[in-house]
C-alpha cells in the first residue's frame, strides 16, 4: 500500500516540471508583487494552533481564490473554517480582498493599497492578520459562532526588492461594524530571499532555486480605545516556500508566540496551484477576446 | 501520399504559428528605460551557457503571453521579442523592462526574480530568432 503511494507521489513530483514564478513564502505579510493578469491562483492553507494551558488545539483551514484582474489589481476570495479538539468544526465565514498598486513601475519602496470586507464570526482563527488583541482562544465554538463580525479592513503595504531580498512592511487598520470596539490596529513585516541566484538549465524539483526562505513578524496593536502591545498576540515565524511542480508551491511556517495571548506555536501549511490564462479561457467560453 | 500529408501538416503548423505571432505589435513609446539603465552591462554576457537557465525561466514566466518562441500574441497585445525593435535594444534596457514591467499595458514587474535570473532572461531573449526572417 505504501509503496504505490510513494511511487505516485514521486511521479507527481517529478512529472510537472515547467513552472511559474514562485510564491512569496509569507503567510501574513503582503509584498507588492501582484498576481499575473488573467491568472487564477487556488490556495488551500491551514493554521494550526498548539495550545497553552486553558486553550485547546485547533486547526483553521481556508480556501483562497486569487485572480489577477490587471497587472496592478489583484482580487481574492476566502472561505474559512475552524475545528477545535474536544469541541466542534464550524464554518467561520468569508472575506473578499482587493489590492491595488498605485505606482506603475518599480521604486525603492512600492506601496500597495489593500481593502477587504469580512463577513466572519468570532470563531475565525486563520489569522491571516492579527488586529486588536488577536483571536479569542478559550471560549467554545457555540458561543463564538453566535457573534458575527462584519469588518472592513485596510492595509498599507510597503515593499522593496533589494539585492534579491524582499523586505515588506504592512500596517493593518480594521473596523468591526458589528461591535463597538473602536478601530483595531495591527502590523506585519518580513524579509525573504531565494536560496539560489541563478537558474539551472535543467528542470529540477529539489534544486536550491526552487526555495525561498525568510522570516516574518506580526501581531496586534490594540485599538483606538486601548492602543499598545499589552494583551495582544504577537508571533515571529521562519517561513519557507518550495516550488514543487509546474504550477504549484508548498509553503510552511512555524510561528513562535511571543506573548501570553499568543499560541506557543502556530503552524501554517499552504499549497498553491496556479492556473495560467484562466481569465482568457473564461472569456473564450463566452466568445470574447481575453 | 505520405509526403503530401507531411507537407499539409507542416503548412498547418506554420499557419498556426504565424496566426499567433504578433506582427502587428505596436510598442508603447512612453515605456523607455532611463539612460542609466540602458548603459548597464549584462554581468553574464561572457557566460552564454547560462541562457539555458534563461530558457527555463522564460518558459515558466514569459511564454504564456509572449509565446514559447517569443513571437508574441496578438490577442494579448504582447511584444514579438524577435522583432528588430526589441533585439536592437541594449541588454540594460531589456533588463530594466523585465524588472519594471509595463503595468499599464498588462506586463507585470518581474523584480521578484533574483537579479541574475533576470540577466539570464536577457541572455535567452537574445537567442530568439524568427523562424521565417522574411516575416519580419
Amino acid at each position: 500500500m505504501i509503496k504505490p503511494l510513494l511511487t505516485c507521489l514521486l511521479l507527481w513530483l517529478a512529472c510537472a516540471l515547467s513552472s511559474l514564478a514562485q510564491e512569496s513564502p509569507f503567510f501574513v505579510t503582503y509584498t507588492h508583487h501582484m498576481e499575473e493578469p488573467g491568472n487564477l491562483e487556488v490556495e488551500t492553507s491551514t493554521t494550526t494552533g498548539v495550545p497553552r494551558s486553558g486553550q485547546r488545539l485547533y486547526s483553521a483551514p481556508y480556501l483562497e481564490l486569487e485572480y489577477g484582474v490587471t497587472a496592478r489589481w489583484t482580487s481574492e476570495l476566502y472561505l474559512e473554517g475552524q475545528s477545535t479538539a474536544g469541541d466542534s468544526t464550524v464554518f467561520t465565514g468569508w472575506r473578499w480582498e482587493n489590492r491595488y498598486r498605485p505606482l506603475a513601475s518599480e521604486h525603492w519602496i512600492n506601496p500597495v493599497l489593500y481593502l477587504e470586507y469580512e463577513d466572519l464570526n468570532e470563531a475565525s482563527r486563520i489569522q491571516k492578520e492579527i488586529e486588536g488583541g488577536g483571536p479569542e482562544l478559550t471560549s467554545r465554538n457555540t458561543l463564538l459562532t453566535s457573534e458575527h463580525a462584519h469588518e472592513l479592513e485596510t492595509k498599507l503595504i510597503l515593499s522593496s526588492d533589494y539585492h534579491d531580498w524582499n523586505i515588506s512592511e504592512n500596517v493593518v487598520i480594521a473596523k468591526n461594524f458589528s461591535a463597538d470596539e473602536g478601530v483595531e490596529l495591527g502590523y506585519a513585516f518580513g524579509a525573504s530571499r531565494p536560496l539560489a541566484r541563478l537558474a539551472s538549465g535543467a528542470n529540477c524539483t529539489f534544486c536550491a532555486e526552487n526555495f525561498i526562505v525568510g522570516a516574518e513578524m506580526y501581531g496586534g496593536l490594540g485599538s483606538t480605545r486601548a492602543f499598545g502591545t499589552g494583551d495582544t498576540a504577537h508571533y515571529v515565524a521562519p517561513v519557507i516556500s518550495w516550488m514543487l511542480t509546474g504550477n504549484s508551491t508548498l509553503r510552511f511556517s512555524a510561528g513562535i508566540g511571543l506573548t501570553h495571548e499568543s499560541n506557543p506555536l502556530l503552524i501554517r501549511v499552504g499549497y498553491t496551484y496556479e492556473i495560467q490564462g484562466f481569465g482568457g479561457r473564461i472569456a473564450h467560453l463566452f466568445g470574447r477576446q481575453p | 501520399m505520405k509526403a503530401l500529408i507531411i507537407c499539409l501538416a507542416a503548412i498547418a503548423v506554420a499557419g498556426l504559428c504565424l496566426s499567433a505571432q504578433n506582427l502587428a505589435y505596436v510598442p508603447d513609446s512612453s515605456w523607455r528605460a532611463p539612460q542609466s539603465a540602458v548603459a548597464r552591462h549584462n554581468p553574464l554576457s561572457d557566460r552564454r551557457e547560462l541562457a539555458a537557465g534563461g530558457r527555463k525561466l522564460f518558459a515558466r514566466n514569459c511564454a504564456d503571453c509572449h509565446g514559447s518562441d517569443g513571437s508574441g500574441n496578438e490577442k494579448k497585445h504582447s511584444a514579438d521579442l524577435q522583432l528588430p525593435m526589441v533585439q536592437e535594444q541594449s541588454d540594460g534596457a531589456l533588463f530594466w523592462k523585465i524588472s519594471n514591467g509595463n503595468t499599464v499595458r498588462g506586463m507585470p514587474s518581474w523584480s521578484k526574480l533574483p537579479e541574475l535570473q533576470r540577466w539570464q532572461l536577457v541572455l535567452y531573449v537574445r537567442t530568439l530568432k524568427p523562424a521565417d526572417p522574411a516575416a519580419h
